[in-house]
């Protein structure tokens, strides 16, 4: 298992658009990626939780991967999270 | 010998209310991919006339966004949709939305969730256009929609359930 810390950047949060852009980069990995919100564990391949979740501004986000390729899930959810919801 | 009672099983179905008064239209008419192209899944755009957005089923409010513009409603079947007021009106921040619901709140069909400030969003936002989303769910078999110029008490969207 791995996890990482990712801040939420972006000035409106994950609403519906950055939550799809979320779950297409979770879904290109193998492993489970769970992102962890205020101790509650949001599966980050799944659409509604995601946007269930309601992240916003400045929010810290844990990133918990666990399989094959964890690591590279963790680092590239860190990234999709701080950097590619940012316009 | 299961197929004896597959039969007579009662098909089970959902029925969905119109969640504005004023009309719901094809999906595809939405001016924003991300709903458009159904990449959240399945659904209707809708319109409202007075700015108040109602509960189109029985459910468990699974969120409201902080900014108070779209909600995520859960039946007791299961199925999930997303209810989202205008277009890029995430920038609005709240202004102009007032929530009557909150998370873990149980609703019935017909029960006011959200009011809107048409004029506010038309100002501000891309659209007041706004999307009912119905999340994909293996328990779906069909999804019929019945689309036009709507009242709170005409049924908009016909699922049945596998």
């Amino acid at each position: 298992m791995m996890e990482k810390k990712a801040i939420v950047k972006s000035e409106s949060g994950i609403h519906a658009r950055p939550a799809l852009s979320v779950v297409k980069e979770a879904s290109k990995f193998k492993s489970e990626v769970l992102i962890v919100k205020d101790n509650n564990e949001y599966n980050a391949k799944s659409i509604v939780a995601i946007m269930c979740m309601a992240a916003i501004k400045n929010d810290e986000l844990i990133i918990r991967t666990n399989g094959v390729d964890e690591a590279a899930a963790a680092v590239a959810m860190v990234k999709i999270i701080e950097e590619g919801l940012l316009k | 010998m299961f197929s004896f009672f597959k039969k007579n099983k009662e098909e089970k179905s959902m029925i969905f209310k119109s969640p504005v008064e004023g009309r719901c239209f094809d999906i595809s008419e939405i001016p924003d991919e991300v709903f458009s192209s159904k990449m959240l899944g399945n659904g209707i755009g809708f319109e409202s006339t007075d700015g108040v957005l109602y509960a189109p089923i029985d459910g468990e409010i699974l969120q409201v966004f902080p900014t108070k513009h779209a909600l995520i409603l859960k039946s007791k079947e299961g199925i999930e949709i997303l209810l989202h007021i205008g277009i890029d009106t995430v920038e609005m921040k709240g202004e102009g939305f007032e929530a009557f619901t909150e998370k873990g709140q149980q609703v019935k069909a017909g029960d006011k969730l959200l009011t809107f400030d048409n004029s506010l969003i038309k100002a501000k936002a891309k659209t007041n256009l706004s999307v009912l989303v119905i999340t994909e769910n293996d328990i779906i078999e069909s999804v019929e929609f019945k689309l036009g110029t709507v009242d709170k008490n005409n049924e908009v969207i016909i699922i049945k359930l596998k």
